[in-house]
């Protein structure tokens, strides 16, 4: 195998198939839908919320395939070497509170962040942890959950012609079973844009209207189908047309839309900011994005899942180099780079960032200097969106390997979330079939030193 | 032993007389066990991880009482019990929340649980080992309500080797897959539905595991099927049941979508125009019957079939070497086109060795890597059975034991796959638990202690006509690809605790498929010419959320190959796969590596891994973005050698071309409806802008539901 691919495999070889399954199955789980209820239910779905957002949008830094948390934000100086790792811990702007020496410049503005210490889950594989931790609720046979993005997508009026939920470069996180939609239409799943924004030629493919074309035939083209559909109405649409066709017309449409994915619109020093590497331009783009409109955007950096060689994969990037360009040391860039950018323009009380995988890792070095899954405790990062600042929450033991303090569940997480972007955490969705769902699950707390 | 034993001694004296009263004596693996399970403290997420919690490991649902004895009894320096004083005991103290506990309180003070338990240690906590779980059983199994909030308590019994008979619905544990659907008190087992519907609840006794089914009707007005069209027992099964639920049927599909539908399941084609137009004037009543039998003895129907056990087969080259998977591909459409009992195919992919680029079935063995991974492949593949979990641990929903899977793996450990494909004693497959070689084995049934024939012996008792899984795995598989759903999702998942919607059903169309002597174009037969099969796709308002009763026709997607191929039909414009010669199909394509930007942005399967699980659809949005701007079908249409622009050349009418890409892609004529519509449209129009219009309308009819879409 390649070496340059391999960090990209899963470990335990079940990427696009979990051991359960809960894409392939619709909302209707086992039973049917009480019918009376359906036809009325899709139409009447709450449009806003009671609580006051803190924040109106959110960008979610997806680290895939599980970031150790002893080599990000939560280091074991003082534990024996298999425990500690390679890496050295550095002092941050907060005081008495140390992070991972590959985060430079986080450490930097660590005050306008909150870090979790004492996240905890149960599920160690990807896609069941990945399903727990974007959407609050752990995976079941019957019914696939929505993800963070996907609820926002389908609450929030869509300020623009962008979808309201953007995965740069795409959405393919935890083994490629999450759909993002979950049980809510389609139009709820992210809409990924493709390409690599780090790369010279950068675009999202077929956006400019093919040669010799011109908007009279596109709408035409619409028109076309819709009356096709209209025509022969096959069962299951609801007479609610093609929803991605409209979307697709009006992306084609509007020179906004295409003007929000164009990186040469920025300066060469903005550009810098965020380091050269996929998850920088990547966070760039996002903050671009959520400029104009949009609500949600994931971008998804991929390779954390460390079995073997950590060190290289995760500091230095390939062996010997000079100077670090690993996972860490490039979503040190990217991170840093987008909050302070976005506290320049006025944007971060009002952007909630979340850093965070789908699990930590395994408190012992391995024999391939590699760590394992461990989900017993992991941290996650967060900052803007209104949140308390400049705080440490919980704590893992003196080996990182569970929660010493305060065990936030993945489900507290999602609440916290919810609740800081303005949404009541005991709303009820309804599923295609017209039963209701409430948006958090009953036994997830809001963790209070977040929100304040 | 010597401490125990000097307790032991001082209990008999000092216990306390509450405990002293508890009639029979308490043993380990089947009381205390069960309490464990159900309280909860050797469930995945605690105890019985594989790491154990908080220093303490039990086995995951108590699969080991031996392990979880000695874990209890023996570690942490004996501390966990107190013979002295039983209430004292960490197992106690912990559970009870006296102490400190990361799981919480999992057990009341004085409750049942906390009583075995304290009767337990106080009679010295001894393992004892009386009796072994002989039989399991819920009652009721299988029960159909009248309406929602109706009740039913459930009762589990256990039948012990010492033939004692128990109640043991306290200890077992009850999980309704859809706790929105199904509540159920833990205690008495009292269940009341919450839902209309089919629902499953799972039922965990010591190693059994028991789906017992709910069925609730969706209204109250009965529905009959007496007068409904019946050709097969496939349709008394269908019936049976929606009738239970009293959902009512949707009327048969009109002559036009049968064809289209029949043609597309067992050829992957569209019916030529011709065809179409011969069969919607045929008068003979059994047409549809003659149409089947001669779609099953086409060549379109070989090619299209082994398109599908290619995929399932995963098919595709090696790095550096086509040629394998050139013969492999060759092989099998020799076998689908022969019509190779499936029990035979299955044997000679099991058996053969040798040169991978002379003997197709021996790339095999080259699908996956590793003895494990051919293991998981080999039980996916034939058994519809997931061994994954059993890797690590006992399987938690399902029979089968970590022996079941190394014993499988180990069969394999002997088989060096490179282009040539040998056998080369000495290999083995480590058990993670002994830490030495695992025995080979006959998943479920036996080890193969001095059997050299491995990979005979497996092939013999999977193909044999008693093993339980091998025919349901293929014939739900062959349902699935005919009605749009397999009777169990996902097809590759077959065990207990995950029923058919239809057991008796699936029951029905193995034996049948046994009896028919393996014969796949029998069983797609029997299936083409149930009334099931040949309902309309549109839906009753009854019966509208129906995704899974088969009271109107699945519509579903059209695999990207068989989309791929519809498209260069309708157009005229064949698509160039790699330096494949020019006019491939794109279903007859031997390896999904071949280049083609048409079939990668369709979404083909690479084969890689498992494609039965693979969600299509998903790129909704960027696909129509190509679609309007990219070439796929852009370059189609407008190309001067398409069937469209040949047509303006010879100056054939638009209400003529119309006609025609109705018929092509549609597999019909436009309804009086339609005729008006583009009537109105091509109404006035100059000779420049009929081209664009027309461009459009075979766009949007290329891109309609209807098209893209078997319904």
């Amino acid at each position: 195998m390649k070496k340059s691919n391999s960090q990209f495999t899963r470990c335990d070889g079940v990427s696009r198939r979990g051991i359960m399954r809960i894409g392939g199955l619709t909302a209707l789980g086992l039973g049917m839908g009480d019918l009376l209820q359906s036809q009325r239910l899709c139409a009447e779905q709450p449009s806003a919320s009671s609580v006051n957002p803190k924040s109106k949008r959110c960008i979610l830094i997806w680290l895939d395939g599980g970031p150790s948390h002893l080599e990000t934000f939560d280091l074991k100086a003082n534990a024996p070497s298999e425990v500690r790792g390679p890496l050295r811990a550095i002092s941050t702007k907060l005081p008495g509170v140390q992070i991972s020496e590959c985060l430079p410049e986080t450490a930097k503005i660590l005050d306008k962040f909150a870090i979790i210490r004492s996240m905890t889950s149960p599920l160690g594989e990807h896609n069941f942890g990945t399903h727990y931790l974007m959407t609050g609720y752990k995976p079941t046979p019957v019914l696939e959950y929505p993800t963070f993005g996907g609820v926002l997508a389908h609450l929030r009026t869509n300020s623009g012609v962008l979808p309201p939920h953007i995965a740069i470069p795409q959405f393919r996180v935890g083994g490629g079973n999450l759909s993002g939609g979950g049980y809510l239409p389609a139009q709820s799943r992210p809409f990924s844009v493709g390409g690599d924004p780090s790369k010279p030629n950068f675009e999202v493919r077929d956006l400019e209207l093919a040669q010799g074309f011109d908007l009279t035939r596109l709408d035409r083209r619409r028109r076309y189908v819709q009356q096709l559909d209209k025509f022969r109405q096959l069962a299951g649409e609801n007479g609610t047309g093609n929803t991605d066709l409209d979307r697709a017309v009006q992306l084609i449409t509007s020179s906004d839309a295409r003007d929000a994915f164009n990186l040469k619109d920025e300066p060469q020093k903005v550009r810098r900011s965020y380091g050269s590497k996929t998850v920088g331009q990547s966070c760039l783009l996002a903050r671009r994005l959520i400029e104009r409109g949009v609500s949600f955007v994931t971008v998804n950096q991929r390779g954390w899942d460390t079995h073997n060689d950590l060190y290289t994969r995760l500091k230095e990037g390939f062996t010997g180099a000079k100077k670090p360009v690993g996972l860490i040391p490039s979503l040190d860039l990217a991170l840093s780079g987008l909050v302070n950018d976005l506290d320049e323009r006025g944007l971060l009380d009002e952007t909630l960032v979340v850093v965070m995988g789908e699990f930590g890792r395994t408190p012992k070095l391995n024999t391939q200097g590699g760590r394992d899954h461990w989900p017993r405790v992991f941290s996650v990062a967060l900052a803007g969106g209104g949140i308390q600042k400049g705080q440490v929450i919980g704590a893992s033991d003196s080996t990182g390997e569970s929660p010493a303090d305060r065990p936030v569940t993945p489900g507290d997480l999602a609440a916290t979330i919810y609740m800081l972007l303005g949404i009541d955490t005991k709303l009820e969705l309804k599923t295609a079939d017209g039963r209701p769902v409430r948006l958090t699950h009953a036994e997830s707390n809001v963790v209070q030193e977040l929100v304040g | 032993m010597l401490r125990l034993t000097i307790f032991l001694i001082l209990l008999s004296v000092f216990a306390p007389s509450s405990y002293a009263g508890e009639a029979a004596a308490v043993d380990f693996d089947t009381d205390i066990v069960p309490v464990l399970t159900k309280s909860g403290c050797n469930s995945g997420a605690c105890h019985g991880a594989a790491a154990g919690r908080g220093e303490f490991h039990l086995s995951l649902y108590g699969s080991n009482p031996a392990f979880d004895y000695d874990s209890i009894v023996h570690r942490f320096k004996g501390r966990r019990v107190n013979l002295v004083d039983p209430e004292n005991s960490l197992l106690l103290l912990k559970p009870t929340e006296s102490l400190i506990h990361g799981g919480g309180a999992r057990i009341e003070l004085d409750d049942p649980a906390f009583n075995l338990l304290t009767a337990w240690i106080a009679k010295g906590a001894q393992r004892l080992q009386q009796r072994k779980l002989k039989s399991f059983e819920i009652s009721p199994s299988h029960q159909v309500f009248e309406s929602v909030g109706d009740k039913v308590t459930l009762q589990a019994t256990a039948i012990f080797s010492n033939e004692d008979e128990r109640t043991v619905t306290r200890w077992t544990v009850l999980t309704p897959e859809d706790d929105t659907a199904v509540q159920i008190d833990s205690e008495t087992g009292e269940a009341t539905v919450l839902r209309s519907g089919r629902h499953v609840v799972i039922a965990r006794y010591l190693d059994r595991v028991v789906p017992i089914v709910f069925i609730v009707p969706l209204q109250a007005r009965s529905i009959d099927f007496v007068d409904g069209p019946r050709t097969n027992f496939i349709d008394d099964h269908v019936y049976d049941l929606l009738a239970t639920l009293k959902i009512p049927a949707s009327p048969g599909a009109d002559d036009a979508t049968f064809l289209r539908r029949i043609t597309l399941n067992l050829t992957g084609r569209l019916p030529a125009p011709r065809v179409a137009l011969a069969f919607l004037d045929d008068k003979r009543t059994n047409k549809r019957q003659l149409l089947i039998d001669e779609l099953l003895n086409s060549e379109e129907f070989n090619d299209y079939w082994t398109y599908e056990f290619a995929k399932l087969l995963r098919i595709r080259s090696q790095p550096l070497d086509k040629i394998g998977a050139r013969t492999y591909h060759r092989w099998l459409r020799e076998q689908i086109a022969s019509a190779t009992p499936y029990d035979e195919i299955a044997e000679d992919l099991l058996t053969s060795i040798g040169d991978s680029h002379t003997n197709g079935p021996a790339n095999f063995y080259r699908t996956v890597g590793g003895p494990r991974a051919l293991a998981e492949f080999v039980s996916e593949l034939f058994l519809g059975s997931r061994l994954r979990c059993a890797n690590c641990h006992d399987h938690p929903l399902d029979h089968w034991k970590q022996d079941d899977y190394h014993g499988l793996a180990a069969i394999f450990a002997d088989v060096k796959a490179g282009r040539v494909v040998s056998i080369q004693s000495g290999g083995e497959v480590i058990h993670p638990r002994t830490g030495i070689a695992a025995v080979k084995r006959i998943p479920g049934e036996r080890f193969l202690n001095d059997d050299a024939q491995g990979r005979e012996s497996l092939a013999e008792w999977i193909t044999t006509q008693h093993n339980p899984y091998f025919a349901k795995a293929i014939v739900n598989r062959l349902w699935k690809n005919m009605m749009g759903r397999g009777l169990i999702e996902p097809t590759d998942d077959l065990r207990s605790t995950n029923p058919a919607t239809h057991p008796q059903l699936l029951e029905a169309l193995a034996e049948d498929f046994i009896k028919h002597d393996y014969n796949l174009r029998h069983t797609l037969r029997t299936i083409a010419n149930s009334a099931a099969y040949s309902r309309s796709e549109k839906s009753l308002p009854e019966n509208a959320t129906d995704d899974r009763f088969y009271s109107h026709s699945i519509v579903r997607p059209l695999e990207p190959e068989v989309l791929a191929d519809a498209i260069a039909d309708v157009t005229g414009v064949a698509m160039q796969f790699g330096e494949e010669p020019a006019g491939t199909r794109a279903i007859t394509l031997f390896d999904p590596k071949i280049s083609s930007p048409e079939l990668d942005i369709l979404g083909r399967c690479l084969r890689e891994e498992s494609c039965e699980s693979q969600s299509t659809g998903t790129a909704g949005l960027p696909v129509l973005l190509h679609l309007l701007n990219g070439k796929l079908l852009n370059e189609r249409i407008q190309s001067p050698e398409s069937r469209l622009s040949r047509k303006i050349k010879e100056n054939v009418s638009s209400e003529k071309i119309i006609r025609e890409f109705y018929l092509l892609a549609l597999s019909r004529l436009p309804t009086e409806g339609e005729q008006q519509f583009w009537a109105k449209e091509f109404g006035s129009i100059q000779e420049k802008q009929r081209v664009d219009l027309l461009q459009d309308f075979v766009w949007a009819m290329l891109t309609s539901q209807e098209f893209v879409t078997n319904h």
